[in-house]
């Protein structure tokens, strides 16, 4: 039984559909994360979740519960907003306790609450400020505070560290990380940001235009990607998706990528049932960066590695990798090799394909070309 | 050459101040001629010499002002009517502000269908002259017997003033961070207790704007106080007018000005105190940056 079902849920603002069906369930515990572009309707869905905006279509259900139909107030639901949201006019301990307040505690227990809260998030030496004299970190964190103080059922979170500047956000990442793994709470967050998504998430709903693309743990989501739009959001520097042609090789199916004057011929490893049918015909072949890599550095005990001779476009140090430029299928294609290594730009290197990691995509309908089973690879 | 750009500009400097300070006299002349009028002696003032400074200081004008000048027939000075003001100003503005205050809430943060026809409507009541409603408004007030009452007043301050209010107080609103009032109600806060605990008390630089225009406008006002409230109940306004035309004989000056500057006080004091409390900026801090 999930915790969270978000069952076949419909949004259209006069007659723009905004969501077209969303269906997602989550168990108790789980770090849901909804990501997408801007305007793929994960803001709005959250807000539904939240009661603060209405569904024109399908149900939600928390704990067992409808709760389509209850306000904000009755939903057990606390929110940590982009903007903080924090009231002005309040002091730190008072926008902490001001939910609860609400709720009618007694001021003793109030006072209690709000310290154990000030206490986790280290933040009791500014419960007497305002708003206004914060900064941004310490804002996110009050603002979190008046989420955990009331310990509701389910933790919202609208891009909450968009606010922030790059090095705080990490910080605030993990500490973000850290408080759902100690607390074991319940949370849906909604980011674009796929790297907050992929260290974050214990699944992550992956959105574009109001429909769900894909549904599942990090690592699915990362290595199995079930359409082309997946598989190009998630992942930084992205995955490289490559045209190219099924062919047939001693009755297994292989395919061919044109390099500027050579080949590429590498066999299929995943999903082989499925992509029998597809000899001769043009597919999207799909590798991520780190599946391209000098012969050296291949992982040759997990993976199923081929190798080729190709040229060098481009070469892009950062100090951890170097990632090396060629083409295939007439598109720049992203390898990570080891830095220091003798690849120069303009001449010929050895890259080694591991097959294993490889994803199979139909260009038309840009979706996966899956075999029903997995295949015993 | 930076020399003599150095000095064209302290000459442009000084001409521009020697402007100011003319335009600064002019303005003042009447506040001056008023207050050393309002210590003068009678028989000074006869003397001419409008602008010299009393050669005698004297009180007497400004006592008898308050206390024992002649208004049509009765001789007890304005001092009545001063508390008649101050009992129509004070409930006007407080009643005008909030119910202003609450409209803007409620169009901006609880949009019902047609919000914006009401509120245009509402605008509207601003551009109506007062002499338009003079006709009608008699015949309410008649009806509701608040006739000649300050009471009548403050309902006739209160209609005319909440289109302005709501003017103010509805682009405030519609500034406020949307995202306050979703968290207010996620955390349990209704109708009013988010009106009160959150948007009110971050009101304040509009509220203090509502009050000078109300205050001043309220207090100000002598069609509205001259037609439907005569004799004991006549503001303040209204009984500097009759005091000014109640001819003993002579015209005591000295006894009209002092009264004029008791009525022009409390305006002053309004902008001299409520501009301390125009903090800007008060909203930082709520939201990012």
């Amino acid at each position: 039984m999930s915790f969270l079902h978000i069952h076949n849920v419909h949004k259209r603002f006069g007659s723009t559909p905004v969501l077209k069906g969303v269906d997602i369930a989550i168990a108790q515990g789980d770090f849901l994360v909804l990501v997408g572009p801007s305007g793929c309707g994960k803001s709005t869905l959250l807000n539904m979740i939240a009661g603060l905006d209405t569904l024109s279509d399908g149900e939600l259900l928390l704990d067992g519960v409808r709760i389509n139909d209850l306000p904000p107030a009755k939903r057990d639901i606390a929110m940590v907003f982009q903007s903080y949201a924090l009231y002005p006019s309040m002091t730190v301990a008072g926008n902490i306790g001001f939910g609860l307040e609400m709720r009618k505690v007694p001021r003793k227990a109030r006072r209690e609450a709000i310290e154990r809260v000030a206490r986790l998030l280290q933040i009791e030496n500014l419960l007497s400020r305002k708003p206004s004299q914060l900064s941004g970190g310490q804002r996110q964190r009050v603002a979190m505070g008046r989420a955990l103080v009331r310990e509701p059922q389910l933790f919202l979170f609208d891009e909450p560290l968009s606010n922030l500047d790059a090095k705080l956000r990490v910080d605030m990442r993990t500490e973000i990380k850290q408080l759902h793994q100690r607390l074991r709470t319940t949370i849906v967050y909604v980011t674009h940001d796929q790297i907050e998504a992929m260290t974050l998430a214990t699944r992550i709903a992956v959105m574009r235009g109001g429909e769900l693309q894909q549904l599942g743990t990090p690592q699915q989501v990362y290595d199995d990607p079930s359409n082309l739009f997946v598989a190009g959001f998630m992942g930084s520097p992205s995955m490289n998706l490559i045209p190219g042609r099924v062919v047939e090789r001693d009755g297994e199916p292989w395919v061919a990528l044109d390099a500027e004057e050579t080949q590429v011929l590498l066999p299929v490893r995943r999903d082989r049932d499925a992509l029998r049918q597809w000899y001769d015909r043009e597919v999207v072949v799909g590798l991520r960066p780190e599946a391209i890599t000098d012969p050296a550095s291949a992982d040759r005990r997990e993976g199923d590695v081929h190798e080729a001779e190709l040229p060098v476009a481009l070469v892009e140090p950062t100090g951890a990798d170097l990632y090396v430029v060629t083409s295939l299928g007439g598109k720049r294609i992203n390898a990570r090799m080891r830095p220091g290594g003798a690849v120069e730009p303009g001449s010929a290197a050895r890259f080694a394909f591991d097959v294993t990691r490889m994803v199979v995509f139909d260009p038309d309908s840009e979706q996966r070309i899956r075999s029903p089973a997995p295949d015993p690879a | 050459m930076s020399a003599v750009a150095g000095r064209r500009f302290t000459l442009a400097r000084a001409l521009l101040y020697t402007i100011l300070l003319l335009f600064a006299v002019v303005y003042l002349m009447p506040l001056y001629v008023m207050l050393t009028t309002s210590f003068k002696t009678l028989e000074e003032i006869h003397q001419g010499n409008m602008l010299a400074l009393p050669g005698q200081w004297t009180l007497a004008p400004w006592r008898e002002a308050w206390g024992s000048a002649c208004i049509g027939l009765e001789c007890s000075g304005i001092h009545g009517y001063f508390f008649n003001s101050i009992k129509i100003v004070v409930p006007a503005v407080l009643i005008s502000g909030l119910l202003g205050a609450f409209n803007g809430y409620v169009l901006t943060k609880w949009r019902f269908r047609g919000h914006k026809i009401v509120f245009g409507l509402m605008l509207f009541s601003c551009f109506i002259p007062f002499q338009i409603i003079l006709l009608p408004m008699a015949r309410v007030l008649g009806i509701l017997h608040l006739a000649n009452s300050t009471a009548g007043l403050v309902l006739v301050h209160i209609v005319y003033g909440i289109g302005f209010t709501t003017l103010f107080f509805r682009n405030f609103y519609a500034a406020f961070p949307d995202e306050l009032v979703r968290a207010a109600k996620l955390d349990g806060a209704g109708f009013f207790t988010l009106f009160f605990r959150i948007l009110l008390p971050a009101s304040v630089p509009i509220i203090v704007v509502t009050v000078i225009w109300q205050f001043t406008n309220v207090w100000n006002d002598f069609l509205f106080g001259v037609s439907f409230a005569s004799g004991d109940s006549a503001p303040i306004t209204v009984a500097l007018n009759n005091l000014v035309n109640s001819s003993t004989g002579v015209k005591a000056y000295n006894v009209n000005m002092a009264a004029a500057m008791v009525a022009a006080v409390p305006t002053l004091i309004v902008y001299v105190l409520a501009g301390k409390y125009f903090l800007r900026g008060l909203m930082s801090g709520s939201v990012k940056g």
